[in-house]
């Protein structure tokens, strides 16, 4: 349902301020599932407290899975279904999550995180090396489809995305307690070990879905915007952002930090705040010098733009001091329930 | 047949690697990684061992020292310095770095990460994470003000390199770099001057009584608290230091993706050597070292997979933390809490 | 700090050189000390005792701040120090011996040593006053402390406590995990530290506690329920005994 709010927005009296600060549809799905992925971090680093700092490595899996299957470099039909590929995409993810969970859920704390951390970046240096994925690996692989034969088409469109989140918004906190719980009634004893192996499978899944989506929207895939770690870290800031441990809050974290590195976008492609204050400053204002032959142009084009990460890491310090439940969590501490059952229960 | 081929290649290959000169040569860069390694994670090590703060702003500290570094060399060092000269130069470089970033990395810990002790442990990798972004991306803004590339090595600071440590020197058929042998002193110097700061000052002594308990030494009537700020900053001005080292050399380069490429070995040397033991962080880089020198050489010669090196040092890396979790060195109560 | 010189807790000879005063204390939401009120005079030696569990170590450890009272007061010499820093505490004369020793093992018996006394006190003078104590530590100055044996470790804890320059010393649990023998040696040891410092001694062993103390509190839930002179006698009180036995 966003295109047609954005346009909307867009064509409305107040277009261009819409324009500069709404994200675009591209940038929405993108968050979507880049929000998929910060979700399935928080499902388990932020209700187990298990730093899954490797979680790049489902991440990029799926990805990869989809791109290798297109190109045809998979015992695969090159065409087949894109729906399928995100589901093997998952399962592909889990097997990875059990044999890295298995040998890492021995350890906790930081040594958790670390070895989590080593294991992707193994992953990560192989896929990055590797001729087989494509010819220039560093650069990583593009769908091109089998040599000679037909480009796929993926067609899940923006739809089939939305519905998916708005599934994962449906698992309130009390879901995934309720999940939790299960898996460990169903673990023997205090065997908790199974019970997080389990966690982390279904966390991987999800990852590896989200990669599969990312993958299939870019129609190609690099080592570094997948499986590198610090793919990982853009998952954590989301979640620190929304909400450590509200799985729905890293969804809006990303929305968040989507439209933020957007709006101080360098291009200012589609909106931003360059084009907005270009298009809004008088050419004396833009020309006026600040100090030292610094012009006001100059200053914007020097500490704004295509520096969102600044301010985000300035906004995640922030958080991490004075905000450690996230935008979400903090909501929820003040509504004292999950929004959507706060706001269902005033409306009754 | 098939089989036979790839054997006789990794034979004849391996009778190559154990020719003593291609040891030599391989075993002395080994050592000049190591040294590298060295300096990169003894900071970090020590700030684990007594604060148990992973400090994911390490690599940050590392790129800083390298501008900075680079800046003073660049400013100092004109077309008709002498050699001699410019190594004088780089040491007062070593000066200047280590003070400022040693100021930074005390008011880092004073300003943000001194309210998150009380805190699960999670938070203070998150926070340091954190400062991470903040770092590397003032660092771009800065870098690229000035007209520089952010993400390529800042040439005009390895121009600064005097002649004799770009040169090659032989010495019975083995030959060697000078910027090699001077990483390898420098390095040496640095983990002696830490090593005796740690067991012949009463400061070290604190230093390494509070990272085994550091409730008992301030029941002892020592103000751990500060002890903490002083480690920091002093973790922090090393880290600096071995950027300006990189800043010399053309593998690494000051750039500002340094701070992630020396975040993750720093990692690796003081997992496998055990969180917070100097000992064993010094240890595990001349492991790593010779390791990367050892693959590195089978990658240039035999092996048509260049991220040979990277990938067997992160297998290290997870194979310790499979066998013995607490590092080779390490002792399982330290960073246990 | 000038402004706190003319209230009521400036040092005062007169005053118990450790006063605690209806002391509340908490493990997060568990209520462990519920107003806990006893003092120790300059010179004296005294035993707290009580079972598993009733709050006597969280009392050595409220004194020293390193787990601060939510409400009441810990003044040392008629000073207030509640909520002080533990370093803070433990400067002004506080030494503690804690449960299980807690030597630091990875440093020499000698490092152990210097680093208990004084950043500004003539090392070699502790050094030689620690292994005119406790010779079997001045046998083996280099080796690492984790290789001592118990006792021997005892004895190094408690020669900490002694080259610090303390008044007081916090004592827990010295004989637990010890051989009987050792045990004597190490009530030896204490008994002469007790002639001259003043000691609050937290101790399982009926008769070796009545053995050193001159007085005795007993701790029971949180608070005290009993005090008085410490004698063999007491070993044999059934009402103690009744506190004492699970």
């Amino acid at each position: 349902m966003y295109p047609g709010l954005y346009h909307l927005a867009v064509t409305s009296p107040v277009g261009a301020e819409a324009t500069a600060l709404l994200p675009r549809v591209e940038t929405m799905i993108a968050v979507f599932y880049f929000g998929l992925f910060a979700a399935s971090f928080d499902f388990i680093s932020g209700y187990t407290g298990y730093l899954s700092f490797g979680h790049a490595t489902f991440y990029g899996a799926g990805a990869y899975l989809v791109v290798l299957a297109a190109n045809g470099k998979l015992p695969l039909p090159y065409d087949t279904p894109f729906m399928l590929l995100i589901v093997l995409a998952g399962l592909l993810a889990v097997v990875l999550a059990l044999v890295i969970g298995a040998v890492s859920f021995r350890l906790s704390g930081v040594y958790f995180a670390m070895i989590t951390l080593g294991f992707s970046q193994v992953i990560y240096v192989f896929v990055r090396d590797w001729d087989f994925v494509s010819s220039s690996p560093r650069d990583g692989a593009a769908v091109v489809g089998p040599g000679g034969g037909e480009i796929p088409v993926f067609n899940v469109g923006v739809p089939g995305v939305d519905a998916l989140n708005l599934a994962i918004g449906q698992l309130t906190g009390d879901t995934v307690e309720g999940l939790f719980g299960l898996l460990s009634l169903s673990a023997v004893g205090y065997d908790t070990f199974r019970y997080k192996l389990a966690a982390f499978a279904i966390s991987g899944f999800f990852a590896g879905v989200a990669g599969a989506l990312f993958a299939g929207f870019r129609r190609s895939v690099a080592p570094d915007n997948s499986l590198f770690f610090l793919v990982s870290g853009d998952a954590l800031l989301a979640s620190i952002i929304g909400g450590f441990g509200t799985l729905a809050g890293p969804i809006y974290g990303r929305l968040f930090d989507e439209t933020v590195r957007e709006f101080l976008s360098k291009e200012g492609a589609g909106g931003g705040l360059l084009p907005y204050l270009r298009g809004r400053l008088s050419e004396g204002t833009l020309a006026t010098e600040l100090f030292n032959g610094l012009t006001v142009r100059e200053a914007i084009a020097t500490f704004l733009n295509g520096h969102a990460s600044l301010y985000l890491g300035l906004l995640f310090v922030a958080f991490v001091l004075f905000v450690p439940r996230g935008l979400l969590g903090t909501l929820r501490d003040r509504v004292g329930d999950t929004l959507a059952a706060a706001v269902s229960k005033r409306l009754r | 047949m098939s089989l036979a081929v790839p054997l006789v290649a990794f034979l004849d290959a391996l009778g190559q690697f154990l020719r003593p000169s291609t040891l030599a040569e391989v075993i002395l860069n080994g050592l000049s990684k190591a040294a590298l390694y060295a300096m990169i994670a003894g900071g970090l090590t020590l700030i684990f061992g007594l604060m148990g703060v992973l400090n994911f702003a390490h690599g940050s500290l590392t790129m800083f020292g390298a501008y900075l570094g680079g800046l003073v060399l660049v400013l100092a060092v004109g077309q008709a310095t002498g050699p001699l000269a410019r190594v004088a130069y780089f040491f007062v470089a070593v000066v200047v770095v280590f003070g400022a970033l040693a100021g930074l990395g005390g008011a880092l810990e004073v300003g943000l990460i001194r309210p998150l002790y009380d805190r699960p442990p999670i938070y203070q990798i998150l926070l340091t994470f954190g400062v991470t972004l903040v770092l590397d991306e003032a660092a771009r803004i800065v870098v690229s003000f000035y007209g520089l590339q952010p993400i390529s090595d800042w040439q005009a600071a390895l121009g600064t390199k005097p002649g004799p440590l770009s040169a090659s020197y032989e010495f019975a058929g083995v030959s060697v770099s000078g910027l090699a042998l001077f990483e390898i002193l420098v390095g040496a110097a640095t983990v002696a001057a830490v090593w005796g700061f740690l067991t012949r000052t009463r400061y070290g002594l604190v230093v390494r009584a509070g990272s085994e308990d550091s409730e008992m030494t301030e029941a002892l009537g020592i103000d751990v608290r500060r002890v903490f700020t002083t480690v920091f900053a002093l973790g922090a001005g090393i880290a600096g230091v071995a950027g300006l080292l990189l800043a010399w050399d053309p593998v690494w380069g000051a750039s500002v993706p340094l701070a992630s490429e020396t975040l993750l070995p720093a990692f690796v040397v003081v997992i496998i050597g055990g969180l917070g033991t100097f000992r064993g962080t010094v240890y595990a880089a001349l492991l790593v070292g010779l390791v990367d020198a050892s693959m590195t050489w089978w990658f240039v010669n035999a092996v048509d997979f260049s991220g040979l090196p990277q990938m067997t040092i992160f297998l290290i890396l997870v194979l310790v933390l499979v066998v013995k979790p607490q590092g080779l060195f390490g002792v399982a109560e330290v960073g246990g809490h | 700090m000038s402004g706190e010189a003319a209230d009521a807790s400036t040092p005062d000879a007169s005053a118990p050189l450790l006063d605690v005063t209806d002391v509340h204390t908490y493990y997060g939401e568990s209520h462990i000390l519920e107003g806990v009120s006893l003092s120790v005079d300059r010179g004296e030696a005294v035993a707290l005792i009580g079972r598993n569990g009733v709050g006597k170590t969280t009392t050595l450890r409220s004194v020293l701040g390193l787990t601060p009272p939510r409400e009441g007061t810990v003044r040392l010499a008629g000073e207030d120090v509640t909520g002080r820093p533990t370093n803070e505490v433990a400067r002004r004369g506080v030494g503690w011996i804690p449960e299980e020793r807690r030597v630091f093992s990875q440093l020499t018996v000698a490092e152990n040593i210097r680093i208990a006394a004084p950043a500004d006190a003539d090392t070699q003078a502790a050094l030689d006053r620690a292994y005119d104590t406790f010779p079997a530590l001045g046998e083996r100055p280099n080796a690492n402390a984790g290789a001592l044996s118990g006792g021997q470790q005892q004895m190094l804890a408690i020669a900490r406590g002694l080259v610090g320059d303390n008044d007081l010393l916090l004592v827990d649990e010295p004989s637990e995990g010890l051989a009987p023998q050792i045990v004597a040696d190490v009530a030896e040891a204490l008994a002469a530290v007790a002639e001259e410092t003043t000691i609050l001694l937290v101790e399982q062993n009926l008769p070796l506690a009545m053995d050193l103390a001159d007085r005795f509190y007993l701790l029971d839930n949180g608070q005290v329920v009993a005090d008085g002179e410490a004698t063999r006698g007491v070993t044999e009180d059934e009402e103690i005994r009744r506190y004492l036995s699970a």
